[in-house]
């Protein structure tokens, strides 16, 4: 059975916000301009990110409105009865609500009436396993189609109020603390959708899901991005062993981490996953003829770029497209906002019959995913 | 060190592959051996990261006691090394003359090595006949045992396999580690030198890794060969530094 994207959605918060204006919504920790702010935006070269929270830091979209509003226009494009959705399946790092899972949420949002749900909890990567449920849900043939959303809200944990109440935290204690303020420059909210059914849409450009694939390589590596710890050697305490939450914030344990040093790692596993690939016969480099990948920075693509050429296994730049530097890097939404761009734009001509291989790796404990579309039009 | 630039800048990052430059073009088979001595190498450095004594470099717990420990069992090996790579050239015959001319060019380059990592040693505190008196370790027993054995055998190949997970290796040292383990222990430059000294060599050994895996590996069975060395290398060179844990038990 094959299984095809007929429709996309996104939704992106409020205006476009600039480099300059970045710490102005956010704010500046203590009434401090931040001394890193600069060289991270610098290297991530993202020049404008949309934020669901104003200047004043309140929130103006919740994480399910945004997800709701990306699917609402998804099926507005579609050429699908609601009532032939079978099944919802929704992506996120922090939904609004640590339970319920941020699926019930969002079909009520959308009065999606009795269908299966399915809530995929992770960073980026999650994404890519809800949207793998929903496919092979139609491959069984349970479904005629599923709903795939994923929605991030990250700047409710990059505001300035956090890292100001983390007063007993790393970040209070020194004077840079990289580890803890390197993705409040780098994340920002916004929400993408993808219907699948199981034949094309009656016109105009389908996708064809081919295969998704994901290595996870968790067994071996420490965590490197995450929130819920302190962030200390030989802490293993996570936010809810503390008294009370209030402790847990003060310590630092609800501040969004990265640790840099491991960053590296992500890159080498995303290269060695598709290797592998190209070694079992799934994915031929030289007959994909778009690569959309997430990276989170400019940084990371030429790195990327070498790798993958290091290895004999390197895709032409020329077929690489993404809209990371004018929509900034969504985590999880981040690949459905770019597939609905990437539909749209004048910027490349697609196709019948080619190919598009995606990837998207997550850095939390080194997660690789991968997956090829082929252009169907009708 | 300051996080911000190593990850911005981030000029220092290398796997062995990395350094191709772009001028090298490798038959066909050499290429595809190419690209699974690269997954063997990504899986190797992956597996490190589960070695307690390395997990502890990831994790910022690595202490003085450790390094001291590091050294003390990657002597052996460094001495060894030296034997068996003289060996493999003698191994090789008039056919195979370039190949055991980069070959005795490298073991110049390095049959001494260990000297600098004992210096090393009595850098970081450590007592110079501790380190001249400690013993291979299993897993040292078992890599040396192997690579003596193969580099017994004629026009040994397959050994450019093993020169591709030690030669990573040393680099990957240089990269990683050494800062890294000054960072965490207080320890000087004085103290690492065996391991940078590896990554100042990398460039030249590559080029001529390259050279000499485009020279040999031109069926399928050499480049068979040559990977399964490379997994036996990977896996025995794994054992020896988790066998380092029982020094420190």
């Amino acid at each position: 059975m094959d299984v095809y994207i007929t429709s996309t959605g996104a939704f992106l918060p409020g205006p476009p916000i600039t480099v300059e204006e970045v710490e102005g919504v956010l704010g500046a920790v203590n009434g401090k301009p931040s001394s890193l702010r600069v060289q991270i935006q610098k290297a991530n070269k993202i020049q404008t990110r949309h934020y669901a929270i104003d200047t004043n830091q309140q929130t103006t979209h919740s994480n399910t409105e945004m997800a709701a509003n990306a699917a609402t226009q998804c099926l507005d494009r579609a050429f699908l009865a609601r009532e032939h959705i079978g099944m919802l399946a929704v992506a996120t790092t922090q939904g609004d609500h640590p339970a319920p899972g941020m699926a019930s949420m969002v079909q009520a949002q959308l009065k999606l009436a009795e269908l299966e749900i399915l809530t995929a909890h992770g960073i980026c990567s999650s994404s890519m396993m809800a949207l793998k449920a929903a496919w092979n849900s139609l491959r069984l043939e349970e479904h005629e189609a599923a709903l795939v959303v994923s929605s991030e809200l990250a700047s409710r944990l990059l505001k300035k109020q956090r890292y100001e109440a983390a007063t007993q935290s790393t970040f209070a204690e020194k004077r840079i603390d990289f580890n803890t303020e390197f993705l409040r420059w780098m994340l920002s909210d916004g929400a993408g959708a993808l219907l699948l059914q199981n034949k094309p849409a009656p016109k105009g450009v389908s996708l064809r899901i081919d295969w998704v694939r994901g290595f996870s390589h968790a067994h071996a590596f420490p965590t490197c991005m995450s929130v819920g710890s302190a962030g200390r050697v030989g802490d293993d305490r996570t936010w809810q062993d503390y008294t009370t939450y209030a402790e847990a914030e003060t310590a630092g344990a609800l501040l969004l981490r990265q640790d840099v040093r491991l960053l590296d790692n992500i890159l080498r596993m995303g290269v060695d996953g598709y290797l592998r690939l190209v070694q079992e016969g799934v994915s031929k480099p030289l007959e994909v003829d778009h690569f959309l990948c997430h990276y989170s920075s400019h940084h990371f693509r030429d790195k990327i770029l070498d790798l993958l050429d290091a290895a004999g296994v390197g895709i032409p730049e020329e077929r690489w497209w993404t809209n990371l530097y004018t929509r900034g890097n969504t985590g999880a939404a981040s690949l459905f906002i770019m597939i609905d761009e990437f539909l749209r734009t004048d910027e490349v001509e697609v196709k019948e019959g080619q190919k598009i291989l995606c990837f998207v790796p997550e850095s939390g404990r080194f997660n690789t995913t991968y997956m090829q579309l082929t252009v169907v039009n009708v | 060190m300051n996080d911000g630039e190593i990850l911005i800048e981030g000029g220092q990052e290398n796997t062995p592959a990395e350094a191709t430059p772009p001028g090298i073009d490798l038959n066909p088979h050499a290429q595809r051996c190419l690209q699974q001595l690269l997954r063997v190498w990504l899986g190797f450095e992956r597996d490190l990261s589960t070695v307690p004594l390395l997990r502890r470099i990831d994790l910022g717990t690595y202490t003085v006691e450790d390094h001291l420990c590091l050294l003390r069992n990657l002597r052996q090996q460094v001495i060894e090394g030296s034997r068996w790579i003289t060996r493999a050239a003698s191994s090789f015959d008039r056919n195979h003359a370039e190949i055991r001319s980069t070959i005795i060019a490298h073991a110049v380059d390095e049959h001494r090595d260990y000297e600098l990592l004992e210096r090393d040693y009595v850098a970081s505190g450590g007592r110079l006949e501790d380190v001249l008196g400690m013993e291979r370790n299993i897993g040292s027993e078992a890599l040396h045992g192997y690579l003596m054995h193969r580099s017994s055998r004629p026009n040994p190949i397959d050994l450019l396999g093993a020169m591709w997970i030690i030669e990573g290796l040393g680099e990957k040292m240089a990269r990683s580690w050494a800062e890294r383990i000054q960072e965490l222990t207080g320890l000087t430059e004085d103290s690492t030198r065996f391991m940078t000294y590896h990554g100042h060599n990398d460039g030249d050994h590559m080029l001529r890794f390259y050279a000499m895996l485009d020279e040999v590996c031109i069926d399928e069975d050499a480049a068979g060969c040559i990977v399964k060395t490379s997994k036996v290398v990977a896996r025995l060179y794994r054992l020896q530094l988790e066998e380092i844990q029982h020094g420190i038990e």
